[in-house]
């Protein structure tokens, strides 16, 4: 009579103890999702698109408040390779700055920051992605025509019975659309850039979007 | 059936006559919530709507404390398309193709923003091609306005249970803007607030008493949307 009554403390233990140990956990998210195809008039150049192993395989890792590491290496390539194709005529991509270069412009995209709030953290019923990028474009010399720093943000509202690794991927996925929206919409703003394009295609800059 | 099987069942359904007269009970159990409409109209005619012509209703998502939940855009979408007569584009296929002109970031939040969007050729034909003649565009949010009491829950080797009572309010504030495609214009506004108590009570199993604010707020917005279009 004993041994049923034994075995179903041992059960309901080890899945109190596992619940626990879950809540407890920490959260690695792979972030995963597609981008549609950017809708921009293309600039009449051919650019290198450079994307080194460390933009490649970037991970955010955090240990506090609690152990969080999200990888937006591969999404973030998908999304600089079609916001790349849609500005420019030609694109190559590569993994480092060519010695000799044959395109007109070399675009190098780096992360410099990431930041994370929880709902836990701000109080505030959103899970919020912060990207900060630093782009540097290069002529064909390999002058460097311009750096500026491009930033990027995603929120997305918490949901019941959504975890919290689906609203992180989420918040990355609007953040890294919105560095899309910003690198599309401002890259005729940066005076440099504007002033590099206005010499070599005035009716680019042009259009007022 | 033979008799055997009969008697076990009338049995069953003896034993849980109170439970399946309490059931129904609890599933159409709902709390109250208090809706308030207010509109405005340009002028009072009808707004109409050729049949190739379609209406996209977008979420406002700019503000960084809240944004406008999409399954609440798909509502007031389903509540507009009721009758099959008003063609309504889902608002994540009109933000896709129109990629990256209507993300928080880029969306006009001005008619004369958006004037200036569509003299851009590749931006005016999109739009043009999906057929848009009316963009609405949803500002508000639902969010827990105050809470009370607690419910706690325990379980043990002979069982579990909770006990307890729980209390909170939700307050759900939203307003549309329709515009005018063609004219550029603005051709009306809808506002709507509902608020609702949810309860939760708790002897051995928990019984959620809860206040549908969000579905009040989509009904009330969505009918005066629709009564936009008819009469």
């Amino acid at each position: 009579m004993l041994r049923p009554a034994l075995l179903k403390t041992c059960l309901i233990s080890t899945f109190s103890f596992s619940i626990f140990l879950f809540s407890a956990c920490a959260t690695h998210v792979e972030i995963s999702g597609t981008f549609p195809r950017p809708l921009s008039k293309k600039y009449p150049f051919s650019a290198t698109l450079v994307l080194n192993e460390d933009f490649r395989n970037y991970r955010f890792e955090n240990s506090e408040p609690k152990e969080l590491s999200i990888a937006v290496g591969s999404t973030q390539v998908q999304l600089f390779e079609a916001v790349s194709n849609s500005l420019f005529q030609n694109i190559n991509i590569s993994h480092s700055i060519p010695e000799n270069p044959l395109n007109d412009l070399i675009l190098v995209p780096t992360v410099s920051d990431v930041q994370i709030a929880m709902p836990y953290e701000t109080q505030l019923k959103v899970f919020e992605v912060w990207i900060k990028y630093k782009l540097e474009l290069f002529d064909q010399k390999g002058e460097l025509i311009s750096t500026w720093t491009m930033p990027a943000y995603g929120k997305t509202p918490t949901r019941f019975l959504k975890s919290e690794s689906e609203a992180l991927n989420q918040a990355t996925i609007v953040a890294l659309r919105d560095a899309g929206a910003n690198l599309i919409a401002g890259f005729k703003n940066i005076p440099e850039v504007r002033a590099w394009l206005t010499i070599r295609a005035p009716e680019a800059t042009a259009s007022k979007s | 059936m033979n008799l055997l099987q009969y008697k076990f069942s009338q049995i069953n359904f003896l034993e849980n006559l109170p439970l399946l007269l309490l059931l129904p009970l609890l599933i159409t159990l709902s709390a109250c919530t208090t809706t308030t409409v207010n509109e405005y109209r340009e002028n009072p005619t009808q707004l109409t709507l050729a049949k190739n012509e379609v209406i996209v209703i977008l979420g406002r998502r700019h503000a960084g404390n809240y944004e406008t939940e999409p399954d609440f855009i798909q509502c007031i979408g389903e509540k507009l398309n009721k009758a099959n007569a008003i063609t309504v584009l889902p608002e994540q296929t009109f933000i896709d193709d129109l990629y990256p002109w209507f993300e928080p970031r880029t969306a006009p939040l001005s008619l004369r923003r958006l004037e200036t969007m569509l003299t851009d050729p590749l931006i005016g034909q999109a739009i043009r091609q999906h057929g848009i003649r009316y963009m609405i565009w949803v500002d508000g949010s639902t969010a827990t306005t105050d809470k009370g009491g607690s419910v706690s829950c325990a379980i043990g080797p002979g069982g579990g249970g909770c006990f307890g009572f729980s209390t909170w309010e939700k307050t759900a504030s939203y307003e549309s803007i329709i515009w005018d495609i063609n004219q550029l214009d603005e051709r009306g506004r809808v506002k709507v607030d509902a608020k609702g108590s949810s309860y939760l009570i708790a002897l051995g199993a928990p019984i959620p008493i809860i206040a549908q604010v969000q579905d009040q707020a989509c009904k009330g917005i969505g009918n005066q949307l629709r009564s936009f279009f008819y009469q």
